[in-house]
C-alpha cells in the first residue's frame, strides 16, 4: 500500500470531492461543505492549489485525502500548522499517520525558518488525536472554547512536534 | 512583577489611551524592564511613540491605559477574532516597572475580566500567553482567576530567539474571582 504526496491538480476534483464531501468526513473535522462541483472546482484554484504547501494524500497515485502545512509570519515564522482528513473508508490504516511523518520528513527542510509543526484536534475526535501520537507529536495541553466548529465552541487538544524533536 | 504584599495607594481604573498621555507612555515605553519580554523594543523617541498611538492604538479593537489616580502608568488590551476564531481574544499588559509588586495588574485584568465578555457577547476565551521565563506575569493571571493550560514550546519568535510560552485562558462561565 504505496502512500505518497503530491499537489492537487484541476483534473483531480472527482478524486477531491469523493473524501471533501463525505459527511463522516466533515462531521469529525472542521471542514465545510462544498455545495456543487463548481464550488469544489473554485476552492482547488482559489485555495488549494496556490497554498504554500496543500497537498493530495495518494493511495496508488488517486487523492483519497489531504494534508496541508500552514506556515507562520513575523513573530510565528517560527511554527506551522498542520491539518489533514482522509475519506471515511479509507480509515484505521494507518494512512494518515504515514502521510504526518511524510511532512515531518520535508517541512523543517521546505522552510528554514519553522522550529515548530502544531496540530490541534477536537477533544472528542479521538482517531485524529491518535494519528499525531503515533506520528511522535506532544501533547501540550487542552486549549478550552478555543474555536468554532460547525457553529459551535470546541475545547481542543494542541499537539505539537518541534524540528529538534527528530531523532532519526 | 508582582510579588511582596504592598497595597497600592490609590485608585486603579481603565480608560483610552490619548496622544495627550505620549508623556506619560513613554514613561513605561522607554524601560527596557518593561519591554524585556514584549515583541518590541524600547520607544527612544516620541515620534514614533504618537505614530504607535496613531496607528495602532487609537483604531484598536481594545485598548486601555492602566490609570493610577487618573494617570497612565501602564496599558493592557485584548485582540478581536474574526470568523471561526471569535470565540476568542487575546489579552496583553504592559505595567511601568515602578509600580510593579502591589497588584495593580492583576487588578486591571479582572477589570478587564468582568467587562470584555459583557461588552462581546461572541467571546467566550480569553486566552494569554507568557513566558515561561516570566513568572511574576504568570502569578498575575493566576491571581485574576486564568487557568494554566499548557505550555507552547518554540510557539513565537521574540527578539531574535524562539521562546516557549505558557498559555493561560479565562472563559465567560469561569467563576468571577
Amino acid at each position: 500500500m504505496e502512500i505518497k504526496l503530491r499537489p492537487y491538480q484541476l483534473s483531480d476534483v472527482d478524486d477531491f470531492m469523493e473524501w471533501a464531501c463525505d459527511d463522516q468526513v466533515i462531521r469529525t473535522s472542521r471542514l465545510r461543505y462544498y455545495t456543487s462541483r463548481e464550488d469544489a472546482l473554485d476552492y482547488l484554484k482559489e485555495v488549494a492549489i496556490p497554498h504554500p504547501w496543500y497537498r493530495a494524500i495518494c493511495l496508488e497515485d488517486r487523492p483519497i485525502g489531504f494534508i496541508c502545512v500552514k506556515p507562520g509570519s513575523d513573530h510565528q515564522i517560527c511554527r506551522g500548522q498542520i491539518s489533514y482528513a482522509l475519506g471515511s473508508k479509507y480509515w484505521n490504516k494507518g494512512i494518515t499517520t504515514v502521510a504526518v511523518k511524510l511532512v515531518i520528513s520535508s517541512v523543517f527542510e521546505e522552510f528554514p525558518d519553522m522550529e515548530r509543526l502544531e496540530g490541534f484536534v477536537n477533544v472528542e475526535i479521538k482517531a485524529s488525536q491518535r494519528v499525531l501520537e503515533k506520528a511522535g507529536f506532544q501533547k501540550e495541553g487542552v486549549l478550552r472554547k478555543y474555536v468554532i466548529v460547525h457553529g459551535k465552541t470546541i475545547d481542543v487538544i494542541m499537539y505539537s512536534c518541534l524540528k529538534t524533536d527528530q531523532t532519526n | 512583577m508582582e510579588g511582596g504584599g504592598n497595597e497600592f495607594t490609590g485608585e486603579i481604573t481603565l480608560r483610552p489611551l490619548e496622544l495627550s498621555d505620549i508623556d506619560d507612555f513613554m514613561v513605561w515605553a522607554t524601560d527596557e524592564k518593561v519591554t524585556r519580554f514584549c515583541s518590541w523594543e524600547p520607544y527612544t523617541n516620541k515620534e514614533d511613540a504618537i505614530n504607535f498611538i496613531n496607528t495602532k492604538v487609537i483604531p484598536h479593537p481594545w485598548f486601555r491605559a492602566i490609570c493610577l489616580n487618573g494617570q497612565p502608568i501602564g496599558a493592557i488590551s485584548v485582540t478581536k477574532n474574526s470568523g471561526n476564531d471569535k470565540c476568542r481574544g487575546e489579552l496583553g499588559y504592559v505595567l511601568g516597572s515602578n509600580y510593579w509588586g502591589r497588584g495593580i495588574a492583576t487588578k486591571a485584568v479582572k477589570q478587564v475580566a468582568n467587562t470584555i465578555f459583557v461588552e462581546w457577547p461572541h467571546l467566550e476565551r480569553l486566552e494569554a500567553i507568557v513566558d515561561v521565563e516570566n513568572p511574576g506575569s504568570q502569578r498575575v493571571l493566576e491571581k485574576a482567576g486564568f487557568q494554566r493550560e499548557g505550555i507552547l514550546r518554540k510557539y513565537m519568535l521574540l527578539k531574535g530567539k524562539t521562546r516557549d510560552l505558557v498559555m493561560f485562558s479565562l472563559l465567560s462561565s469561569d467563576p468571577k474571582s
